[in-house]
């Protein structure tokens, strides 16, 4: 069967050697997907538990100040801002812009990108 | 004279019908000889019944390619040195993504009728055979044979076409764009514009980087959907 | 309806694969047998270049001549892997210029158009030779690739119902009660197991090693494996192929293929051809003498160097000076031993004689009315020899 699916084809995607800076981003972008996705469930679901009143948002507000918490939030605000500018520089490729420097552009927006994540870190453990 | 290398060979072989296994051989070699010498070297002294594709023995008819260490190297270009050390390992296995048919030699048929279908020709004037970002010149009068070896290493190392075995793969999606450069067909667009086409590509650039000859696929991909998706628009806004 | 002649030929190179076409055209069952991939031998590690003829046109006009008409016709029939730019003999001292008057004489002779350039006018075609060219002539050269071209007739015979068993060692040749050669026994290494294949004839086209397989029926083939270097360069310096306005030496030709430069080649014998190493000194030289035709190669790097030895005819005298034209030997007539042929020797651009000559002594044998069509038909795009 012509595009079947089977467990070395998944193994391989999974194989880190002698990848190009190009398959890292991919698998950048694939990861930050499923972590942006599976924080979006739990925010509806969050959410919804808030609908039910003043207690249930004041105990979420007190599990939200935990440093493991925060933790998870910063993640969250990493993978958006990696995936978001990764996909500013694969939607220009893929339309044939600056294609040849798709490795140049990775590199700056992975600086781009730690720099901004270090500041929301900074800003999330010691400011807020 | 250079000094000579103690190395070791250890080759993938696959008769008809049995399971893969690999051999070991221990070779002296000069590093500045090239790995398809050393296979060679094998053949020639050591195994009889070893397998491998050559031809040009100089980067023009492709035949030759193979994974050295795990990376798609062109072996008659690739020398020793650059791929290990004195008392180094070099393993050798037949490129990925096409059906091994003996030892090191693949079968690359659909390969070969894909790029019939997209109608490419190996010679082409000097402007048609380069690529529009480069500043050679505009030439027109002379001819020469084109980059694109048809070597497969570019297929061998995209991870889409481990993935999906109707994928056209990056080599022939650089085929028909090299056709819809010098015909403007649009025929060879509609070939492409496909699930099975430029759209399966995810952009890990792999096939340019291991591509011994200068052709950049991934450029010629997203030229390709840059063409394609103007001309969806022009057809748009023409209704 | 009589059955079809099936011929076996042992050797793919540019010989088998052209007489596989020929035979196949004239009506025969054709099985070829090679022990690599087809071209893996010699014919694959030529550099590629399509003779005029001038080469030859003083020393050997036999051979010029055979050249410049197979030039035509493989331009004709071959065009899908053939750059052609024409080619340039360039005068870069007094010795070339004595040369000069003589190569005239004989392009004439064997009617190789020339143009003649003064050194300005060549210069200005090709910025990258020698700033010292006195004068040039231009010549129908052009340069091809050595796989395609044999694959494109290995794909027509393929076309017409010739079979090829790649990855098939001939290991041994069998006679009849009567000592008629009448087949192979093969080794296919792909599945490791022994067959026999029986045929009509069995024509030995395996060039360098024409002497090795007729040794399996006890005959002798008088041909010297002689080796030269070759070394491919990694810029494309010139459009022309250029060669040096003199008698045919080491490392006076060099020609343009893809993005490369590629120059050839020196001449000397070995015993075994079966693998060569690259001798240091020998690319010194090509390099020498690269640099002299195109000073930029000096900065250019090296991409790659390799061996390729040529089947020349001929008892061992001096390596140069032995003919390059091909020879058949009808063994039935050389050692009474029927059922045989060796057709070795020649060059690529002549393969499309060889095959011809060669399958006209083959219907001879058999008795065979037939023509020869292989100068008006196209070949099919070499891609088709591996559809089934």
């Amino acid at each position: 069967m012509e595009n079947s699916p089977s467990s070395s084809k998944f193994m391989r995607w999974f194989d880190p050697r002698y990848r190009q800076v190009g398959t890292w981003a991919f698998i950048l972008n694939r990861v930050t997907a499923i972590g942006l996705t599976v924080y979006l469930v739990l925010h509806l679901f969050m959410l919804g538990k808030l609908a039910q009143g003043p207690e249930a948002y004041d105990s979420f507000i007190a599990l939200a100040k935990t440093p493991l918490i925060k933790f998870g939030e910063l993640l969250v605000v990493a993978a958006g801002i990696l995936h978001g500018l990764n996909g500013i520089r694969i939607t220009l490729n893929s339309f044939g812009v600056l294609v040849r420097y798709q490795k140049q552009i990775f590199i700056i927006l992975l600086i781009l990108s730690v720099t901004a994540i270090a500041y929301f870190a900074y800003f999330m453990f010691f400011l807020a | 004279m250079t000094d000579l290398w103690n190395i070791s060979l250890i080759i993938s072989r696959q008769k008809t019908a049995r399971k893969r296994y690999f051999d070991t051989f221990q070779l002296e070699v000069n590093p500045d000889e090239y790995v398809l010498d050393a296979v060679e070297r094998v053949w020639a002294f050591h195994d009889r019944g070893l397998a491998f594709r050559h031809a040009c023995h100089h980067s023009t008819c492709g035949a030759c390619a193979m994974l050295v260490n795990g990376v798609e190297k062109l072996t008659c270009i690739t020398s020793i040195r650059s791929v290990t050390h004195n008392s180094g390992k070099l393993k050798i296995e037949p490129l990925r993504n096409f059906p091994v048919i003996s030892d090191l030699v693949v079968d690359m048929s659909s390969f070969y009728t894909n790029l019939e279908l997209a109608r490419f020709t190996q010679v082409a004037t000097l402007k048609d055979a380069s690529l529009p970002y480069e500043k050679e010149q505009l030439d027109t009068t002379h001819e020469r044979l084109v980059d694109c070896i048809e070597c497969g290493m570019c297929v061998s190392a995209c991870p889409a076409a481990h993935t999906s075995e109707k994928y056209h793969g990056p080599g022939v999606l650089a085929a028909y764009q090299h056709s819809y450069n010098q015909e403007k067909d649009q025929f060879l667009l509609e070939a492409v514009d496909c699930q099975d086409g430029v759209w399966r590509c995810h952009n890990a650039f792999e096939c340019s980087s291991v591509c011994p000859s200068n052709v950049d696929p991934a450029w010629r991909i997203m030229n390709l959907r840059r063409i394609i998706i103007q001309t969806r628009l022009g057809r748009l806004f023409k209704k | 309806m009589p059955k079809k002649p099936h011929a076996i030929i042992i050797g793919a190179g540019f010989t088998g694969c052209a007489l596989a076409h020929d035979l196949a055209l004239r009506g025969f069952s054709v099985t070829v047998v090679e022990r690599g991939e087809i071209a893996s031998g010699t014919s694959g590690r030529t550099h590629g270049l399509l003779h005029s003829g001038g080469r030859y046109c003083v020393t050997d006009q036999e051979a010029a001549i055979e050249c410049i008409d197979e030039n035509i016709i493989l331009r004709k029939i071959a065009k899908q892997c053939i750059e052609f730019n024409s080619g340039l003999f360039i005068a870069l001292n007094d010795a070339d210029l004595e040369y000069a008057p003589k190569f005239v004489e004989g392009a004439e002779a064997c009617h190789i158009p020339l143009e003649k350039l003064t050194g300005k006018e060549a210069l200005q075609l090709e910025p990258n030779i020698n700033p010292g060219v006195i004068l040039a002539f231009r010549v129908p050269d052009g340069s091809f690739d050595p796989l395609r071209l044999a694959l494109a007739f290995a794909a027509s015979a393929h076309k017409n119902g010739a079979r090829f068993l790649t990855f098939h060692d001939v290991t041994g040749l069998f006679q009849d009660g009567k000592g008629v050669v009448a087949g192979v026994e093969v080794w296919d290494r792909a599945s490791d197991k022994k067959i026999s294949l029986q045929g009509d004839i069995v024509i030995n086209a395996t060039g360098a090693w024409a002497g090795q397989v007729a040794a399996m029926a006890k005959v002798e083939v008088p041909v010297v494996p002689t080796p030269g270097v070759m070394v491919a360069f990694d810029k494309r310096l010139t459009q022309h192929v250029i060669n040096r306005l003199n008698e045919p030496g080491d490392g006076d030709i060099l020609l343009p293929q893809r993005r490369m430069t590629v120059i050839g080649t020196t001449s000397f014998e070995v015993d075994n051809v079966d693998y060569i190493p690259v001798i240091e000194d020998q690319v010194r030289e090509m390099l020498e003498r690269a640099t002299e035709l195109v000073p930029p190669v000096r900065n250019t790097k090296m991409r790659g160097v390799y061996m390729s030895a040529r089947p020349l005819i001929g008892t061992i005298v001096q390596g140069r000076s032995l003919s390059r034209t091909f020879k058949c030997y009808d063994h039935q007539i050389n050692d009474g031993i029927d059922g045989l042929v060796t057709i070795t020797g020649g060059k690529a651009t002549t393969c499309r004689i060889m095959a011809e000559k060669t399958a006209d002594l083959v219907c001879q044998k058999l008795g065979i009315q037939s023509e020869c069509h292989t100068s008006e038909i196209v070949l099919t795009s070499y891609r088709n020899f591996y559809q089934s």
